[in-house]
Order: structure tokens, then C-alpha cells, then sequence
């Protein structure tokens, strides 16, 4: 298997875990998916966060603290799906990504504006929204798109 | 990258910056940009392989999105 290879089944075990669970596997998790000793699953973890992904480990720690479109760590968004909300979106702008990982299902997000403190919601299907509570909601980064991959929570 | 309950919320957050007005996006508009296939792609089996060809479609959504705003600039 070469290593694009084993970094792809690794991701998509990363993402389906999340899915199944609402956080993210620990490397020993990791290692017994993939038939590893707890070591490797470690250093396999960590290869895949090293790839350019949009996600990351809690600092100076082996947790997926971050693994978009989702967080391991709670944030202000929160995501229901089929009345469970055991999600959490890496950002808001993620948390628009996130119904593309549950298709024909609707997702709803929950996260205050940082101004006001209003709950907002949104609920999306297959990309489509479907409501926006209140209306005219926008979405705000301050940090240029070229930076981006620095300024992970930009 | 934050929801606001509107554009004035936004501004008016401690966190806003004059310089990254560009950053303000319809709520709708950024559900179109995070519909590019780095984003639906995600659970295709071979992300890790096949993301650096879905920049594409994303850059072609930004400027659609936000035309030549320096602010959304690719870097070349």
C-alpha cells in the first residue's frame, strides 16, 4: 500500500469515526483499525495532520483537537442532525461544509452571533438552505484567504 | 470565520478589523464557496491523493463570488 494510500484510509476512518461519534478517534483507535502497534497509530496521526488538511493536534499533545469540518473540541457551533447534537464545527464557515458529511440529511447549525450573543440557526440539505433563522445572516473572517493555513481559527 | 446576526453585528464585533471588510460574506455566498469540491469531496475515499485538484473549483467560486478583491488574492 503506499503511504497516499494508507493517509486516505486513515482520513476517511478520521472523518467516519467523527460521524459515528460526535469527537475524534485517539491513536490507539487508529492503530487497532489498521492492525498497528499503539506507537505507529501515533505517528500515523500525526503524518496525517502534517499533510496540508485543515486540521490539527491539541498543542503539544497526541488529540485530534480539530478535523475539518469538525471539531473534537467543543466551539460555538454546534450541529444537530436528526435531532442529535452531538457535533461541533471546526468555524462557521465549516459548519457549512458539514452537510456535505451527511448527505439527504438536514443539518442544523446552532451558534450565537459573537456580538450580540442572539442565537443564530441555519439548516441546510445537500447544500441547499433551507432556513435561516433570523434572516440576513453573514459570515465574517478578518484574516486574508492567502493566510489561511496559518491562521487555522482565523 | 464567524456567523453574525448581520453585516452591522459584525462590524460592530470587538474583533473586526476596517481592513478585512472584504471578509464580510452573505451568509449564502459562503455556502456557495463551501460547496466547492474541497469541500464535498471529503468523504470520496481519496482526498489526501486528489486535493490539490480540487483548488480549482474553489478558486473559480471565490471569483465568483468576490471578483478581484485583493483580500480573497490567490497566492501565485
Amino acid at each position: 500500500m503506499s503511504d497516499t494510500e494508507r493517509l486516505d484510509r486513515a482520513y476517511h476512518y478520521v472523518q467516519k469515526f467523527i460521524i459515528e461519534h460526535g469527537f475524534a478517534p485517539h491513536f490507539v483507535d487508529v492503530a487497532h483499525e489498521f492492525g498497528l502497534k499503539p506507537e505507529e497509530g501515533k505517528a500515523l496521526v500525526h503524518e496525517l495532520l502534517q499533510t496540508g488538511i485543515p486540521c490539527w493536534a491539541y498543542p503539544d499533545t497526541d488529540y485530534i483537537a480539530s478535523f475539518a469540518p469538525f471539531n473534537s473540541q467543543p466551539t460555538q457551533c454546534r450541529v444537530t442532525v436528526a435531532g442529535e447534537t452531538r457535533w461541533f464545527a471546526q468555524c462557521g464557515f465549516e459548519a457549512l461544509a458539514i452537510t456535505w458529511m451527511f448527505p439527504k440529511r438536514t443539518v442544523q447549525i446552532d451558534a450565537p452571533c459573537l456580538d450580540c450573543g442572539e442565537a443564530l440557526r441555519v439548516e441546510i440539505l445537500d447544500g441547499e438552505l433551507q432556513n435561516e433563522d433570523p434572516a440576513g445572516i453573514c459570515a465574517f473572517v478578518d484574516i486574508p484567504f492567502q493566510e489561511w493555513r496559518s491562521h487555522p481559527l482565523a | 470565520m464567524n456567523l453574525f446576526r448581520s453585516e452591522e453585528h459584525a462590524r460592530r464585533w470587538s474583533g473586526y478589523r476596517v481592513e478585512a471588510e472584504g471578509g464580510l460574506t452573505p451568509l449564502r455566498d459562503m455556502l456557495y464557496i463551501f460547496s466547492a469540491e474541497t469541500f464535498t469531496e471529503r468523504m470520496g475515499g481519496h482526498y489526501i491523493r486528489d486535493m490539490a485538484g480540487f483548488r480549482q473549483d474553489l478558486m473559480a467560486r471565490i471569483q465568483e463570488i468576490k471578483g478581484d478583491d485583493p483580500f480573497w488574492s490567490v497566492p501565485r
